[in-house]
């Protein structure tokens, strides 16, 4: 059964390591649909964008695994459905 | 996209605002609450435990027309407060898999059962009967220790309570183990012989209190990411915090390690002694809390690698006989015993530098510095696991540190419930639930008491562990066999020769329940489709000790149905005149005539809550079923035996309210510290702390020596094997590889090897290659550059690939003591394709 077309828009934590912030940003700036929000210390915090949410969930594995991150994990998460049909 | 570009502009605030406020970040917009949104879904949240690792996160699911379409973190649990791991995210898609199992099968050849037959759908009743027919035929001819059944630590509560009950009560036979004595069967020994009573004295909340976190064989950056995320945030914000590492191979837990510690496989034990040698030598140890609550004892020595009896290193054992014996001693003799472990020795023989292990020492023996230990397989799945977990016990009980906010060996744990159900519940081989035995005839009267059953009912010897029941089933003794969520053939050691040899047995008939046609599943004779997680309603027990309730939220698919349906209807098929001895039934005349369901299940005790007590906004399949409040008749039950005995749960009802409690729950309060006054009920004013699960009230430290591994490289086989897990997938992957995302992000197991061995065997990143032990092979890919940087001579294997199945190659040498299979040490070598 193939998942809703939805538009999602998701957050997410990122710990990074000391002195990493600034790489990890620029890193994750890099991904598709990704924005840092906010940043302080070694806290990143990120909004994801996708049209499903294996796609939201396979770019948090990605983070999660990059250097200089030490863990990330989704927070918030927020799907509609973007009004067409079902792929 | 279509969406509204204000609409979504409003969604990322939000988005961020909320995600800052968990990050305790402040931002300088407010999040507006959006209006419509997720209501225009449909979508109804509650709350439920996750389905994944010991940790215990609560998550929020989402359900729509009938299926689960959503989950995220819940913000009011305190676990991970509103954080989702990776694999946590994923929940909502692991009970749609296309292979989903929703029909009996059975092999038959002409319209009949045929063990070489092909699977075929059949009935519930069907498939009930033949089980019926085959376990009544093999009780008749052979008795109960021919009967066996493999359990798990993602059953339920109910569901573990439910097996024991039917297994020990209804067919006498102890011959229940879960999978959990692969993972959890060392910390648990070592938390009865140290303690006299399972599990962790402290909580989470020690992440929040320490100064110093040191990990022992654990990688708790992939395998517990929101624990590893509050250690990080406590060591990221507190500049004084330490963190040390210690493993076989570096892997991303070290990534924050202050002290990076990479040893020689087996050699921890050396490691571990030579901290308690540190201690004492430097004036360390607390006199007052030793004097007071410990006790020394030393444990045999020379006790073999429970391997089979004829093997040579068993022959030559000479402790194996009492492998488990520990004498009185004094601290003299355990001051002698580790004053052997020089730091000149252990760096020798460990491999590691000085400096690190004198730093590592300090954190322990430093008055100043809050300690919490942490470990998983490293420690658990070893040859001598026992000991290990003990002399760490050793370490905390010599300086008093333990039993405190900060203070804490915590032993960390892989499944959802091997804590709550095979523990706690006791499903193995040698256990009655709270922590009782089957050997103690005083646990048994009481269990037959609760029960309501005929005393000398119970069978009073220790059925076949794990490893043993593969033996017993190749060896043609064990005939009649059911698994239950879990996938033994790939986890189960030197599978080739021992477990794949037992399910195919032609004597043998194997039943496998389980949600997906995992490889056991299609090595058995009979599959039953099992509902899982939010199809039912469940319970389980972290690592922290948290009962965690939650409500049927879906329907299973097609026929499936629960562990605890399948079992309890199967009690049905049998009477107390066919299963028990005619001597009991003589002095119990009341129990004659009666189907195991009947005195099991509709004794009075499990049956007594009425359908009139459900929630009737949920569902509950057993329930509606069977005609009473299934799960809390059978919880109720259950907690009769720990309350008042320092295992008390709360009213079932009122789990459903809260996000999980952790026990003992006295007076309608948690217990956050076990065995110190102020914080542990048990404790009465003036004692300080006593360890109340043993008789003098004091903790055993153990005087026991560095005894090599069962199989070390060689000339031929020249590689250590350590084999393990990654992120993305979840134990064999039964449930994260039928995840589309999950399995694109690691699509198939690989061999981690040190670049420079690589180089000098001519072979390149990505090679396909073997990897040969004296067991059998498989064939992978090789991987030099990956996240596990290996050091020479020892290579890393993950089990979650079914095509690729690692226990071929590994060998079933085993914690004498534990039974549990050391999964870390092996010898391998490694060829070119």
């Amino acid at each position: 059964m193939s998942e809703d077309r939805l538009h999602i828009v998701s957050s997410a934590v990122v710990l990074v390591r000391p002195g990493e912030a600034e790489a990890v940003a620029r890193a994750l700036a890099g991904l598709p649909l990704t924005e840092v929000a906010a940043s302080a210390g070694n806290k990143i915090v990120v909004v994801l964008e996708g049209a499903s949410r294996g796609e939201v969930g396979a770019r948090l594995t990605t983070i999660a695994l990059m250097d200089g991150v030490v863990g990330a994990n989704m927070v918030f998460e927020h799907a509609e459905s973007d009004g067409e049909d079902p792929g | 996209m279509t969406i509204d570009i204000t609409r979504r502009a409003i969604l990322k605030a939000q988005a961020a605002g909320i995600a800052a406020a968990a990050a305790g970040i402040a931002l300088p917009a407010q999040a507006q609450p959006v209006p419509g949104g997720v209501g225009t879904l449909d979508i109804t949240w509650s709350k439920a435990p996750c389905r994944f690792c010991g940790t215990g996160c609560g998550v929020m699911v989402g359900v729509r027309e009938g299926r689960v379409v959503a989950t995220h973190g819940d913000m009011q649990a305190e676990v991970n407060r509103g954080l989702n791991c990776v694999k946590g995210y994923f929940l909502s898609k692991i009970m749609y898999g296309a292979d989903r199992l929703t029909t009996p099968l059975m092999r038959k050849r002409g319209g009949v059962f045929d063990k070489d037959g092909d699977f075929e759908p059949v009935s519930w009743d069907e498939a009930f009967d033949l089980m019926a027919e085959k376990a009544k035929a093999v009780l008749e001819e052979k008795g109960p220790t021919a009967l066996g059944m493999f359990g798990s630590g993602q059953w339920t509560i109910f569901e573990g309570y439910a097996a024991t009950k039917l297994m020990r009560a209804g067919f006498r036979s102890n011959n229940l183990d879960p999978n959990a004595r692969h993972c959890m069967a060392s910390a648990a020994f070592a938390f009865m012989r140290t303690f006299g009573m399972d599990e962790p004295m402290g909580c989470y909340d020690d992440f929040e209190h320490a100064d110093a976190f040191v990990l022992w064989g654990s990688n708790m950056a992939e395998m517990h990411p929101i624990l590893w995320t509050r250690l990080a945030d406590r060591r990221l914000g507190h500049e004084h915090v330490r963190v040390a590492v210690l493993s076989t191979f570096t892997h991303r837990s070290m990534d924050l390690a202050d002290v990076p510690i990479v040893f020689k496989p087996g050699t921890d034990l050396a490691i571990l002694n030579y901290v308690a040698n540190h201690i004492i030598r430097t004036g360390r140890v607390d006199e007052d809390f030793v004097s007071k609550h410990a006790v020394f004892m030393k444990g045999a020595v020379d006790i073999g690698y429970g391997l089979r009896p004829e093997h040579e290193l068993e022959v030559r054992a000479s402790g194996a006989a009492d492998a488990a014996r520990m004498e009185p001693a004094d601290f003299e003799a355990f001051k002698t015993l580790v004053s052997d472990y020089t730091l000149e020795k252990v760096s020798q023989l460990s491999g590691v530098e000085p400096d690190f292990l004198e730093e590592l020492a300090e954190l322990y023996a430093d008055p100043s510095k809050k300690v919490m230990s942490l470990w998983t397989m490293g420690f658990n799945q070893h040859v001598r696991g026992v000991w290990a977990n003990h002399m760490l016990y050793n370490l905390h009980l010599l300086t008093g540190k333990i039993a405190e906010p900060g203070n804490s060996p915590f032993s960390l744990t892989g499944q959802p419930s091997a804590c709550g159900t095979a523990r706690e519940v006791g499903t193995f081989a040698h256990r009655l639930p709270a922590d009782l035995v089957v050997t103690n005839p005083e646990h048994r009267e009481h269990a037959e008491e609760i029960w309501k059953l005929p005393h000398g009912l119970l069978p009073d010897k220790p059925g076949y562990h794990a490893v043993e029941q593969d033996r017993m089933l190749k060896d043609g003794k064990l005939n009649w066999y059911w698994i239950q969520v879990n996938n033994n053939l790939q986890a189960a050691p030197n599978s080739d020769h021992e477990t794949w040899a037992g399910y195919r047995n032609p004597d043998n008939f194997i039943v496998v329940s389980d949600a997906y046609p995992t490889v056991t599943a299609l090595a058995a004779d009979l599959i039953l489709p099992a509902a899982m997680w939010v199809e039912k309603e469940g319970a389980y027990g972290n690592a922290e000790r948290r009962t965690h309730v939650w409500h049927q939220l879906v329907d299973a698919g097609g026929e499936a149905r629960s562990d605890l349906w399948q079992m309890m209807e199967f009690s049905r098929r049998f009477t107390t005149d066919e299963v028990w001895p005619e001597e009991i039934l003589a002095r119990s005349p009341d129990h004659r005539g009666r189907t195991l369901f009947d005195v099991l299940f509709a004794n009075g005790t499990v049956d007594r809550f009425p359908l009139s007590d459900l929630d009737p906004d949920y569902a509950n399949q057993e329930s509606r079923h069977f005609g009473f409040y299934v799960q809390k008749g059978l919880f109720e039950e259950y907690a009769a035996f720990g309350r008042g005995h320092g295992h008390d749960l709360a009213d079932y009802d009122r789990y459903h309210e809260v996000r999980g409690l952790r026990w003992p729950v006295v007076d309608g309060k948690e217990t956050l510290w076990r065995y110190r006054e102020g914080f542990d009920p048990y404790v009465k004013p003036g004692e300080g702390v006593r360890f109340y699960g043993r008789p003098d009230g004091r903790a055993v430290i153990l005087a026991v020596p560095y005894e090599p591994p069962a199989e070390s490289p060689d000339e031929e086989f020249d590689f250590w094997l350590v084999t393990g897990r990654v992120l993305e997938h979840w134990h064999s992957g039964s449930m994260t590889m039928r995840v589309p995302e999950l399995y694109r992000a690691f699509p198939g197991a690989q061999v981690f090897m040190n670049a420079d061995d690589a180089r000098r065997r001519g072979l390149n990143q990505g090679a396909e290659v073997r990897v040969i032990s004296r067991r059998g092979e498989i064939r992978t890919r090789l991987e030099t550059r990956g996240r596990n940087r290996m050091p020479r001579g020892v290579v890393f294997v993950p089990w979650f690939d079914a095509s690729q199945l690692i226990n071929k190659v590994t060998l079933d040498a085993t914690d004498p003591i534990s039974k549990q299979t050391d999964f870390k040490k092996c010898a391998v070598r490694i060829e070119a394709v």
